[in-house]
């Protein structure tokens, strides 16, 4: 074999076949999504999950309003390319085939997906948009989510271990498409590529931007699966098995986006209050709880379910979709009861949910800068002394 | 010492097939639990992120990953109890 090959064939593994280290994933995301909200708008996830809910009671009768079409609506384009950046992912790597687990793990979906929907609905955001996206827009409610979802991610781990005792269970199997993973990997590519032309050379006024939001979300879908990037393993572990290097990659990646997101809305190119949402108090800590916990049993969080969904893990399948019915259902009763509502300025708010903060306001860009990057320092040595002292470590 | 996998007796199999992140890990450990240092725990399972999860726990928590075999649909790891 000639050494070109050789060294295409080896690129080729490096890149489309062998897990990248989760920082190297960090950084790639983080790359992805600055863009991202540079051509157009902060990534999510929940929104998108919400739209596909809304369709399904829409058409069952329960609601009168029709919702937004779901391939003309950028939320809903956002999981349309993460979905199909994670399944070209895991075609190319071969790792496509239906996993078709044990029946308690359906109920726990089904439960777990449940606590999902309620939790992103509480924080308006799942723990991306409520989360992630929310500390790198530098609205307040992120850092108190972030706190509510570790809580509840504790709570999470005690039950497993719980159940790991009492409720043994086997007999799952797997429906192995390996086989037919090159194939689907062609399809996926040439039907990327088409879709986004198709969306570029539409004559709709937004076709350009969805197309930019379709195969941005691509890339964070396919750096996301590659790298196996889980923030439920990032604040999971430290109490499991004392493991950071999921949680030093996510802090970079928060830091990174931080900067580069806090340059885009200083430079007025992205409006300020962009993602930042009435939920700093109850809202996003117990919508942080709730979510915590619910993801921690689901084993995948708002974008970590979507790419095990891209990969065929039916579990994931479930939770996506009791995800997505009942966020639909909790904000829709919030918009009945006004729980949230477009007050006289034009403002979202929210009475029992928290207030709008936007850091900046109070400390400026610099300090508010600085406040992300001094949390972030302290979570990366917490979780660096854990690693070495198991002392968060909870015993199985 | 290279272990030939075809030749492992396993002294304990437990079944993680169609289980996603975290019971694979979570089964291999409580598993573990039950074994004298030296004895040897296979474990059945299909989540790709086990191929990472696994050998990275076993380094953390000095037992020996001896390896990973292919079968029809489903993969085998080897665990040697530190």
């Amino acid at each position: 074999m000639s050494v070109f090959k050789e060294k295409a064939g080896s690129v080729f593994r490096s890149l489309c076949v062998e897990n990248w280290s989760p920082l190297m994933g960090g950084i790639v995301i983080a790359f992805f999504v600055i863009l991202l909200e540079a051509w157009y708008r902060p990534w999510g996830i929940v929104g998108g999950l919400r739209n596909w809910g809304d369709w399904v009671f829409y058409l069952l009768g329960l609601y009168e309003d029709q919702p937004p079409h779901p391939l003309w609506f950028s939320s809903s384009v956002l999981n349309i390319g993460f979905l199909w950046g994670a399944f070209l992912s895991a075609t190319l790597a071969r790792e496509f085939s239906f996993r078709v687990p044990p029946g308690i793990e359906f109920v726990k979906a089904i439960v777990s997906g449940i606590l999902m929907g309620i939790g992103s609905a509480l924080a308006m955001g799942c723990n991306i948009g409520g989360m992630y996206m929310a500390i790198n827009n530098l609205a307040a409610n992120g850092l108190l989510m972030w706190i509510g979802l570790v809580i509840g991610v504790r709570f999470a781990v005690k039950y497993l271990y719980w159940e790991i005792e009492h409720l043994p269970a086997g007999g799952g199997f797997e429906i192995n498409l390996s086989k037919i993973n090159p194939l689907l990997a062609l399809i996926a590519i040439v039907g990327l590529f088409l879709a986004t032309r198709a969306y570029f050379g539409s004559e709709h006024d937004n076709g350009a931007i969805l197309g930019g939001c379709l195969i941005l979300t691509a890339g964070i879908g396919y750096a996301m699966h590659r790298s196996r990037l889980c923030i439920v393993n990032a604040l999971r572990e430290p109490f499991m098995s004392g493991e950071a290097a999921m949680a030093r990659a996510v802090i970079v990646s928060l830091l990174l986006t931080t900067i580069g997101i806090a340059v885009l809305k200083a430079a007025g190119i992205r409006d300020e209050m962009a993602y930042v949402t009435p939920t700093f108090g109850l809202g996003a800590l117990l919508g942080g709880i709730i979510f915590g916990f619910g993801m921690t049993v689901a084993g995948g969080c708002g974008s970590g379910s979507l790419w095990r969904v891209a990969e065929g893990q039916l579990k994931l399948w479930v939770v996506a979709i009791f995800f997505g019915l009942s966020n639909s259902l909790v904000r829709h009763l919030f918009s009945v009861y006004e729980i949230i509502y477009v007050n006289d300025e034009g403002e979202l708010v929210s009475k029992w949910l928290g207030k709008s903060v936007f850091m900046p306001d109070y400390l400026g860009y610099a300090g508010t800068i600085l406040l992300v990057a001094v949390f972030l320092l302290i979570w990366r040595i917490l979780v660096d002394w854990n690693e070495e002292t198991n002392r968060l470590v909870l015993e199985l | 010492m290279a272990v030939n996998l075809d030749e492992i007796k396993p002294d304990l199999t437990i079944d993680c097939k169609g289980l996603s992140c975290p019971m694979p890990l979570l089964k291999t450990k409580k598993a573990i639990q039950q074994l004298q240092s030296g004895q040897i725990l296979e474990v059945l399972g299909t989540d790709p992120g086990s191929k990472n999860d696994i050998p990275g726990w076993c380094e953390r928590a000095g037992h020996e990953f001896l390896g990973v075999k292919e079968d029809q649909g489903f993969m085998r790891f080897y665990v040697r109890k530190g």
